[in-house]
């Protein structure tokens, strides 16, 4: 090395370096133990800290029901029923809930409730809420309701649910429906406002998707066992993760396989899952003019032997997702054991040849992100469906981009969508009515579920979605789900278990198959 | 100097006003919905008109564009399709965030790389350079996210004396300035370092060495004062570019500042966010700008505002 012109020998020598580093770590050092005065920012020992990997924006559920969402918002808002973890229905304002008439269900509130403002719940409040959810532009439930019912007071606690046809799952429905008083409810997602709930907002940042909730001193049902909840955002996985394993929050959701793994047998962390109520398929492309082969069931068929679901299930999913065994997720209520996927590449070899179909050219879409590790099962489904002489190709989309215009089958052309339809009632026959009940009216805009039309099963989903009849209405679903399947509208599809990771310390969470549990049965052990 | 700012102010706001607009167009002309985007993926083709209505996007490009003039003019940028707020407001919650962060990595980086630049200048090509070289050209090579994630498990999860994520907490603030601070330092104090040593090595100092100046003023008062240009400018970039939201670090530690908003605001399409978004830092960073330049002439007297050089 060359000795440099002008050697060591000023004010800035090697000692006057490591004195003002080791002042810039003693400042630094005196900033971090002040600014840790709650060391590591850990949760107060009466505080349940959850992390969500959605922001809230709002308590309110007018235009979507994201499943991380329920558990808080219903902790602020109520409605009349609501699902309990096993999809079975609970009273919550409601005291009764009967089907008097084929076209008209009777309601008694329960008495004493009322909003954390102390005003009381009043039936004109049930009545606004219909109409604001009816009325608000996008909102979720409108697919869901054939109609939407009046509401006819009877006394002061009572009223009738009127619809022209009967609506049988109207109890589910109104699971959905959050009720708040009339003068504050508008026709849009609210974004204050008070709650019959058993806590109360007391510091709301949408900014960062941070919320402060405390015990509503004026709940009128039991107290709940802790007297604080700090909701915060997280959308990195990574993050949440990291979060959860040194205690600064206490409850994680929406975790991949990957991360399931890596959280599981650690000291003090508890992975909670359960079967969901999503389901994801690769479904069909039912738009193909008649002469193409996907538009016979029986290629559709074979194609679905080519698929090996234990393999993708075990190697690749690692056990989060549980195999369809018909047309919705196995577990909502009024699913049906239609069927079953199995692997018989020669099989599919076999029938693809005597159908006469060769070199079949698929294009699979999907967009990033619809479901864990989306990308390597799909990369795994084209090597399957090379195996039996199919030539796939891949288009992944960016979240945001176009795939809905390519759903609709306004941007192109494709053969196989992987993406999920949810069920926020937990019925069955919802779901159906979203995606198998296709009419020629919708498909003229585009509003089917990727074409997917066949006039008698669209009847036997309306006349079932219209039983009042519990015993008749399974025996229809059971009928109707069996005739989808036998239409092969999915090559492969499995239902995503529904998951969260909490800390030892928190007890009493009971997980529910809509991925969310009732936040004041938790407690917090010392 | 008066016309010198008013030049200046004038061509910041052209610049901003032609930033802004691009993005106005840009984002129109991307692929996406913002319509799908807020009503869910199974929204009716009625119900996406009816949303694409409320937030006149049915309407021709050159109308929605006269309609953001107009509310330009009265600071008014259009309601965030998500938040359901004014988005200047949603952006102007985001922003105590990102100043925060941004000043603090800022100041970290000036206190270590100052010190550092001059001291690796003063023993360059040296055995004792060895070592503080490698460290800087290892922190300017370490990406963002991976310095953050080792901080975050070494002082969150392995020895947990410091928050994983958000600012809950002051303590919450450390982990993202230094993971931000060490590629600043490695880079400032290089660029120092380089101007030093040409500076040590002009005839100017060898003048004013052989007229018996001390070593202590040839390096902080002859070489630092010449070398501190480029520096403040490098340090003025690095700032402004900060205040544009730090993105991987704002992720990786869940930072609520405007990084992490626009990432969002693109996701859902959420075009009057994305555009107050742009707006603001776009603002701030012609500020910053703004004030490197005027400290030109403070730390090098030869230096005229608005006036060629001779």
């Amino acid at each position: 090395m060359t000795p440099h012109p002008y050697p060591a020998g000023g004010t800035l020598s090697r000692r006057s370096l490591l004195k003002i580093i080791a002042a810039v770590g003693g400042v630094s050092a005196l900033g971090i133990s002040a600014g840790c005065a709650t060391p590591t920012g850990l949760p107060g020992p009466g505080t349940l800290n959850l992390a969500l990997n959605r922001s809230l924006v709002s308590l309110d559920n007018k235009l979507n029901q994201f499943d991380a969402a329920v558990t808080v918002q219903r902790a602020v808002r109520q409605a009349l029923t609501r699902l309990t973890p096993d999809l079975k229905l609970d009273m919550v304002l409601a005291e009764r809930f009967e089907l008097t008439q084929p076209n008209a269900w009777t309601v008694r509130l329960r008495e004493g409730i009322r909003y954390s403002d102390n005003s009381p719940v009043e039936i004109a409040d049930i009545a606004t809420a219909l109409e604001m959810y009816r009325d608000t532009k996008g909102g979720f439930l409108a697919t869901f309701f054939p109609e939407w019912p009046t509401v006819v007071k009877i006394d002061d606690r009572t009223f009738r649910f009127e619809t022209k046809a009967p609506l049988p799952i109207l109890d589910y429905l109104m699971a959905n429906i959050l009720i708040t008083p009339a003068k504050d409810n508008k026709p849009e997602e609210l974004q204050g406002g008070v709650g019959s709930g058993p806590y109360v907002v007391t510091q709301a940042d949408r900014g960062t998707g941070n919320y402060l909730l405390d015990a509503s001193p004026n709940y009128w049902g039991a107290k709940p066992n802790l007297s604080r909840v700090q909701v915060r955002f997280l959308p990195e996985e990574s993050t949440r993760v990291v979060s959860l394993r040194s205690g600064e929050v206490d409850v994680i959701d929406s975790i991949s396989p990957d991360a399931v793994e890596q959280l599981r047998g650690l000291p003090g962390v508890t992975i909670e899952t359960r079967p969901g109520t999503r389901l994801t398929h690769l479904f069909y492309n039912f738009r193909k003019p008649k002469d193409h082969p996907l538009s016979d069931p029986k290629v559709r068929e074979a194609l679905s032997y080519a698929i090996n679901g234990s393999a993708l299930i075990d190697d690749i999913l690692q056990g989060s997702v549980v195999q369809a065994t018909g047309v919705v997720p196995p577990d909502v209520a009024g699913a049906a054991k239609v069927g079953a996927f199995s692997y018989d590449p020669d099989k599919a070899k076999s029938m693809l040849s005597t159908l006469g179909v060769r070199d079949l050219d698929m294009r699979i879409i999907w967009e990033s992100g619809e479901f864990a590790s989306d990308t390597q099962v799909l990369e795994a489904v084209y090597e399957m469906l090379r195996a039996v002489g199919v030539r796939p190709a891949l288009q992944q989309f960016q979240p945001g981009g176009d795939i809905s215009t390519w759903r609709q089958g306004k941007a192109g052309d494709w053969d196989l969508l992987a993406n999920g339809y949810g069920s926020p009632t937990g019925l069955a026959v919802t779901m159906m009515q979203g995606m198998y009940a296709g009419t020629e009216e919708k498909e003229k805009t585009r509003d089917t579920y990727h074409g997917y039309i066949f006039p008698a099963i669209t009847r036997q989903i309306v006349a079932a979605s219209s039983e009042t009849d519990d015993a008749r209405r399974t025996v229809l679903l059971e009928k109707v789900q069996r005739d989808i399947w036998e239409t092969w509208p999915a090559m492969w599809a499995f239902a995503p278990k529904a998951v969260v990771a909490r800390r030892n310390r928190v007890g009493g969470l009971n997980l529910g198959a809509n991925n969310s549990y009732d936040i004041t049965a938790v407690r917090l052990e010392a | 100097m008066t016309r010198y700012l008013v030049k200046r102010l004038g061509q910041s706001l052209l610049a901003i006003f032609l930033t802004v607009s691009t993005v106005f167009v840009l984002v129109r002309l991307a692929p996406g919905d913002p319509a799908k985007a807020y009503a869910g993926p199974f929204a009716t083709t009625e119900q996406l008109d009816e949303v694409r209505r409320q937030f006149g996007l049915d309407r021709p490009l050159l109308e929605q564009y006269w309609v953001f003039l107009k509310g330009l003019v009265h600071g008014d940028l259009g309601t965030s399709f998500s938040f359901q707020a004014p988005a200047i407001n949603v952006v102007m919650d985001r922003l105590p965030y990102t100043l925060t962060l941004a000043v603090s990595a800022i100041l970290v980086t000036t206190v270590v790389a100052v010190p550092l630049g001059v001291w690796m200048a003063r023993r360059a090509d040296t055995r004792r350079e060895l070592g503080a070289n490698v460290a800087t050209i290892a922190g300017q090579s370490m990406p963002e996210f991976w310095t953050g994630t080792v901080l975050l498990t070494i002082f969150a999860v392995l020895i947990p004396v410091l928050p994983a994520s958000s600012f809950a907490t002051w303590g919450g603030l450390v982990l993202p300035t230094i993971t931000i601070a060490i590629m600043q330092i490695a880079l400032i104090s290089r660029l120092l370092r380089r101007e030093m040593v040409t500076n040590f090595a002009a005839p100017y100092l060898t003048v004013a060495r052989s007229r018996g100046v001390r070593e202590s003023l040839l390096t902080w008062r002859y070489a630092m004062r010449n070398a501190s240009v480029p520096v403040v400018t490098a340090l003025g970039t690095r700032f402004a570019a900060m205040l544009n939201g730090v993105v991987v670090v704002e992720v990786v530690f869940a930072w609520p500042g405007v990084g992490s908003l626009v990432v969002r605001a693109l996701e859902t399409r959420d075009y009057p966010l994305i555009v107050a978004t742009v707006l603001i830092t776009s603002v701030l960073a012609v500020l910053v700008q703004l004030l490197v330049d005027l400290c030109y002439p403070l730390l090098d007297p030869r230096v005229r505002l608005g006036k060629a050089a001779a």
